[in-house]
Order: structure tokens, then C-alpha cells, then sequence
């Protein structure tokens, strides 16, 4: 079997050559080899002393950079899944590049993104020392179907020797593995949070001990909050990693940790992002971090352009946005964000599933799950919805309340830009999903050069 | 008019309650077809699992259940267990419901997982759910739905289940697959009718995604004349992906 595992070993490397003479990187291709040829690939290859696995639905790719990025400004190498994808196959090139062609590991210390549903196939050859659960929340149905079923996965396979790191408020992610060493992370009560659910869906509505309507204390979006159970006691876990006073005026928070207090700068004034801090100085903490240490690695960190970022054109703004397709609560947050922003805007709807569209198609039934009413505001001008899922896109904002004639169809994703109005100095938000990315790349510049032909900048 | 949603609370996945949102808002238009008087009075009551159902009071108009996880599954089973007789009795005296996604396995005998049986269903339709704990079934639906004296009607949507149905009543229907999984491996029929009893596994939601289907079902169960909402854009939206699902050679399961 150790035969098969060096044959699987140096077939991958082989690759890597391949895949640098044809000018490819950073692809699955190299762990796909290894687990052709060695399908047990990750229980034979050698494992840094310390593995620390980042899970969850949303959030889980900009956590895992930032501790990266946070380890790497300490002078810390980590063996990482960055460049490649958060599935066995990507986390099997990961080790591929990260070990020598015997399988002897380069690093002390793995940072891997993990796919929830890959904790399957993956935990009984690879076990985390520590694990990170930032949320569980609807996904993509076709693979996740919902969150309680991610949540069984997770449990039933989770190493006993893990210890979690949870999101406490979040009551699905709280009760996984329960026999499992844990600790929990929230934020306390916010300006902005509500005592009844806004949002279409709420996966967490009955206490899963008993079946009692839940009360909450606070909701802060769809399941995030605080709940009891007024029939048999069942309720939110206290937070060890306690995060209050989230100032956005001066972009900061305090956390209280079992290691002592701290203010931590705010990374983003999105919720998820503040969420990913507290997350982030838990799991910083949990690795031996002093609380001013952490505060002090992260005034040079950032959160991935590739996620979210601001061009200025002028009097102009263009916001380039990740808005997951197929992902409803991803998008009612960025939604919901974008609604609460004063300036005047207009949206393109860029997030199709084309990498659906190679095989099938999208299943669209995401969006009725989804908060299209946040964007009933009259601060947005105009919604351009394109590709091939625009008339659902369009039927969906329009039983949302959304103005027909503030929407416009365009064909293509790349078409967008001259369906825009450009009527006065606005924000024009770029959505687009995590297969869209590239897309999205070739729009902005296409947006910018609209914006400078009709003489607007 | 009054139409019962069960268990909303739970029952509330893949987007199924853009069921009840596009009924809603689609009676807000709509007229009595013998007289053209409005339709005022239109009341959409949510049953939870705390609730006793409103269809032991009285009966009413519809009865509407969507998908839910199978842990809530379980539950419902429990929770109407106890109504067994009473639900009966509404099927039989043709109270219309409207049962959607994975919902109608709760009407069943029994669900199997894993080949062993993880719950007694309600045994009110003679059928089982075979699934397993880990596969997904997920496709594009495209099926002939025989309107009766109407024209016959192309039915959009998708499927997304860990299983089938299999059973009697299986044949019961009236939609006949073109595209995508029948109610199981075996068979091109799709859903099940018994009197005003309506299941179907697909999801889309059903209505928003299918105006015609939506309009011809208020007409015959209801006797409401109206447009569904947005009926242009839902229009539009159909047309798209019944030419969309229906393109040769474009792949329908995933």
C-alpha cells in the first residue's frame, strides 16, 4: 500500500511539471492524480504536528486567508488549501505541493479550508486539532439540501480528538458533535438586531430537544441570535469569545477572551466580516495568541479583493461584490447591506451559475428563499439582471414589490454595462457569485470604460 | 377563502413557500367566476406544531404542506398521527390540498433509508419513500399535465430528493415526465391525485414557476377568474426555461 502511496506521490509531482510547461496553476489536478492512483491518499502521506481545519457555509474561504495571512505576518509558513479547492481533492494537492516526493511534510502547521460535506471522506485519514464552524446556513440544495443534514454530517464523522470552535450564535452550528471538546464565539446584542425574524426563511423556528416555538432574545439575522426554549429550558450557549460594542464609526470591537479583553479593528462593516473577526481572534487565541498580540498582526491584514472591493471612476463608485448564487442567506446579507447604503445605486446582477450551465442548468428555486424585498428601496435606480437566469431574476424582484421598469435585461453578463443609466453619481454594485468570479473580472473594466465613454468620471 | 398552510415553521425548504406568497398575491386580483364579485376575503391561516389545524374546525378552501427536512418529517408524522381519521375523512369529501417537494412521503406507509424503515408514515397514500442518506437526486422537470377539457400543459421544475416513491398510487396522476425523474426510477408519472388531493415532488416553487398551470388550478379548485401575479414576467419566465429544458442534447440532471 506504501508502494501505491510514493507511485501516487510522485505522479502528482510529475504533474505539477506538467501543469507549469502548460501554463496552468494552482488547479485540483495534481490531488486528482494522487487519488486515482491512491484513493487513501491522506492517511499515509505525513500530517504537520498541528491541523487546523476551517468548516462552515459561508465565510470560510476569508477566515481561512485570514489566519494565513495573520500567521504568515508572524513569520509563519502553513501548509494551506488557498489556490486549489476546498475539497479532497484540492486539500490532496495541498500536501502534494506542501511535502517532499517521500511524503515528508514541509511545515509544523496546516490552515485548511474544508468543504462540510467532505469532512466525510476526509476525517478518518486527516484529523483537526482544532476545527472551525462559522455558520450553517442554506447552501446549494442540489449538494447540501440543508443545513440540519450538513450538521449530521459533521457530527457523525467529527474525530474525537477535535476540538471545535463554534459559532454560538448560530443554534445548528452550536449543537454539532456535542461530545466533542468546544468552546463558543458570539457578539452580544446590536443596535440593529430584531426580536422577530425579517427574513423569508428561519431554519432554527423550534427547539430541537423538545419542539417548542423558540423565543429569542435577539435575532440578528434569519437563525443568528440568542434563543430559549420557554418549555424545556434549552437555550443559546455562553460564549467563551464574546464580542460587544462593534463601533462602524471608528471600524472597531471588543472581545473579550479567556485570555483578556481587546479592542480588534473591523476588518469590513458587513455583519459576515464582523462575525469572520471574532471567529478569527478565537481561533488565533485558540493557537496560543495573546489577545494584543492578535490586535497588533491585524492592522495589516485584509480581507481578499477578490470578495469585495471599491473602484472609484470619477464621482462614481463601482463596488465589486460576492453575492453567492444558489445561495440564498449569502445573498439576502448582501442584500440587506446594500439597502442600508444612503447613496443612489444601480445593481447587475452578475451571479449566474455558469458552471451549472456546462452541464444542466441552475436551479433557481434558491431565490424564493431569498430576501429580494431588501432591495425594494428607492435608492436603487436600476437592476440589470443578466444571463441566462435573468427573466427569473427579473420575475422574482418584481413579486419583491421591485418597480418593473427599474429593471433591465441583458443578455449576457458582459452586455451589462450599457443597460446602465448612469443618471448621477451612484454606486454601480458588480454581484456576482463564486463561479463568476472571472466574469466579474472582465465586467468591472467594461463598467469603467462605460462610465468614462458617456463622460460621467 | 382560506387556505391552511401546515407547519410553516418547518416546512419551509427549497423555497416552497413562494407557493403560498404567489397565491396570495395572485388572489389579491382575483374574481368569482360566477358573478365577477372580488375576492375580498382571502385569508392565509399558518397551522404550527403547537396548533390544533384549522381543517378539524372547518374545511378549508386548501390545504397546503411543502418540503421540510426528515428529521421534520418526523415530526409531522407525529404531529398528525393524531388526525389520521380526520385527514382521511377531508381527502375522501374532497378538501383540496396541495402537498409539495418531499412533503407527500408523510401521506405515505412508510419511509425507508438505507433499507431499513425510519418512520411509519400516515398510510392515507399507498405509497413508501425509498432513499438513501446520502445520494441526491437532482433534476430539470418538464412534464404533459392533462388539464382535462383544457389544452394540455407543459409542467417546469426541478427535483432535488434523497429518493423516490414507489407504490399504487404512484399511477394516479396526470403528469407524464418528458424531461427529468419520474416519481421514481421505474416510471415517467409524476405526483399523485386522490379526489382534490394533489402531490407532486417537484419544486421550482411549482406555481410562480408554472402562470398556466397556477391559473387553470385557481379556476377549476377555486372557480376564481384572475391573472396570476406578474403573469407577464411569470410568462416570460416559462417560456424561457420550458425552451431552455427542452433544448436537445441539454443536460437535465445533476
Amino acid at each position: 500500500m506504501k508502494l501505491r502511496f510514493y507511485l501516487a506521490m510522485w505522479m502528482a509531482k510529475l504533474s505539477i511539471v506538467a501543469l507549469k510547461l502548460t501554463g496552468h496553476n494552482g488547479t485540483d489536478f495534481p490531488g486528482t492524480v494522487a487519488l486515482k492512483i491512491c484513493p487513501r491518499f491522506m492517511k499515509y502521506v505525513q500530517k504537520p504536528g498541528k491541523i487546523i481545519g476551517i468548516t462552515g457555509t459561508n465565510g470560510k474561504t476569508t477566515i481561512t486567508n485570514l489566519v494565513i495571512d495573520m500567521l504568515a505576518a508572524d513569520g509563519i509558513s502553513v501548509l494551506e488549501n488557498n489556490k486549489g479547492s476546498n475539497t479532497l481533492s484540492g486539500i490532496v494537492s495541498s500536501f502534494v505541493y506542501g511535502c517532499n516526493a517521500f511524503g515528508t511534510c514541509k511545515y509544523d502547521t496546516a490552515v485548511l479550508e474544508i468543504d462540510e460535506r467532505t469532512s466525510r471522506v476526509l476525517f478518518g485519514d486527516l484529523e483537526p486539532d482544532i476545527l472551525l464552524i462559522n455558520n450553517l446556513t442554506r447552501d446549494s440544495f442540489m449538494r447540501n439540501a440543508h443545513p440540519e443534514f450538513i450538521a449530521k454530517i459533521l457530527t457523525d464523522n467529527m474525530p474525537a480528538k477535535t476540538k471545535l470552535i463554534l459559532n454560538g450564535d448560530d443554534l445548528i452550528t452550536a449543537n454539532v458533535a456535542p461530545t466533542n471538546e468546544r468552546v463558543y464565539f458570539g457578539i452580544d446584542v446590536m443596535d440593529t438586531d430584531v426580536q422577530k425574524c425579517v427574513n423569508l426563511i428561519n431554519d432554527m423556528q423550534i427547539c430541537p430537544h423538545c419542539a417548542s416555538v423558540l423565543q429569542y432574545e435577539y435575532l440578528r439575522y434569519h437563525h443568528i441570535g440568542k434563543a430559549y426554549c420557554p418549555n424545556c429550558g434549552f437555550k443559546s450557549p455562553e460564549c467563551e469569545y464574546r464580542g460587544h460594542d462593534v463601533n462602524l464609526k471608528k471600524m472597531n470591537i471588543k472581545i473579550d477572551t479567556p485570555e483578556g479583553k481587546n479592542t480588534f479593528r473591523l476588518l469590513n462593516e458587513n455583519v459576515f466580516n464582523i462575525y469572520n473577526v471574532v471567529a478569527l481572534v478565537a481561533v488565533m487565541t485558540e493557537l496560543g495568541y495573546k489577545p494584543k498580540k492578535i490586535a497588533e498582526l491585524m492592522k495589516g491584514i485584509e480581507i481578499v479583493a477578490s470578495r469585495y472591493d471599491v473602484i472609484e471612476v470619477g464621482k462614481y463608485r463601482i463596488v465589486k461584490q460576492m453575492s453567492k448564487e444558489k445561495n440564498a442567506l449569502a445573498s439576502s446579507r448582501v442584500f440587506d447591506s446594500i439597502s442600508t447604503k444612503p447613496n443612489k445605486k444601480e445593481l447587475i446582477f452578475a451571479m449566474n451559475c455558469r458552471g451549472d450551465e456546462k452541464t444542466w442548468t441552475e436551479n433557481a428555486a434558491w431565490m424564493y428563499d431569498c430576501d429580494f424585498e431588501f432591495l425594494n428601496d428607492d435608492s436603487i435606480n436600476n437592476i440589470v439582471c443578466t444571463g441566462p437566469r435573468r427573466y427569473d431574476y427579473k420575475l422574482r424582484l418584481m413579486l419583491a414589490g421591485f418597480d418593473e421598469k427599474k429593471i433591465s435585461l441583458a443578455p449576457t453578463e458582459l452586455e451589462a454595462a450599457k443597460y446602465l443609466k448612469l443618471e448621477e453619481p451612484e454606486d454601480v454594485y458588480v454581484l456576482y457569485g463564486t463561479i463568476t468570479i472571472d466574469i466579474a473580472e472582465q465586467l468591472i473594466p467594461i463598467v469603467e470604460q462605460e462610465i468614462r465613454e458617456r463622460g460621467k468620471n | 377563502m382560506k387556505i391552511e398552510v401546515l407547519f410553516p415553521e418547518i416546512c419551509n425548504l427549497y423555497g416552497d413557500l413562494g407557493n403560498v406568497r404567489y397565491l396570495k398575491q395572485s388572489l389579491d386580483n382575483a374574481v368569482r367566476l360566477s358573478d365577477g364579485a372580488p375576492i375580498y376575503d382571502v385569508e392565509i391561516i399558518e397551522t404550527h406544531l403547537t396548533d390544533k389545524p384549522l381543517f378539524l374546525r372547518e374545511k378549508p378552501d386548501l390545504i397546503y404542506m411543502g418540503t421540510m427536512t426528515e428529521n421534520g418529517q418526523k415530526l409531522v408524522i407525529k404531529k398528525l398521527s393524531q388526525y389520521k381519521e380526520q385527514l382521511k375523512k377531508c381527502i375522501d369529501e374532497g378538501v383540496n390540498f396541495l402537498v409539495t417537494g418531499n412533503a407527500v412521503e408523510v401521506f405515505g406507509n412508510a419511509i425507508i433509508e438505507d433499507g431499513e424503515e425510519v418512520a411509519q408514515g400516515l398510510g392515507l397514500v399507498d405509497i413508501e419513500t425509498r432513499r438513501s442518506s446520502l445520494d441526491r437526486y437532482n433534476c430539470l422537470y418538464v412534464g404533459d399535465f392533462d388539464a382535462g377539457d383544457e389544452e394540455p400543459l407543459k409542467v417546469v421544475g426541478y427535483k432535488s430528493l434523497f429518493g423516490f416513491i414507489y407504490g399504487n398510487d404512484v399511477e394516479n396522476n396526470e403528469i407524464e415526465t418528458v424531461v427529468g425523474y419520474g416519481s421514481n426510477l421505474e416510471t415517467k408519472k409524476e405526483g399523485i391525485r386522490i379526489n382534490n388531493f394533489v402531490a407532486t415532488q417537484l419544486i421550482g416553487p411549482l406555481l410562480p414557476l408554472n402562470p398556466l398551470l397556477t391559473k387553470w388550478y385557481m379556476n377549476v379548485v377555486f372557480e376564481v377568474g384572475f391573472e396570476p401575479a406578474c403573469s407577464e414576467a411569470a410568462l416570460e419566465a416559462y417560456q424561457a426555461r420550458l425552451d431552455e429544458y427542452m433544448t436537445p442534447g441539454k443536460g437535465w440532471k445533476y
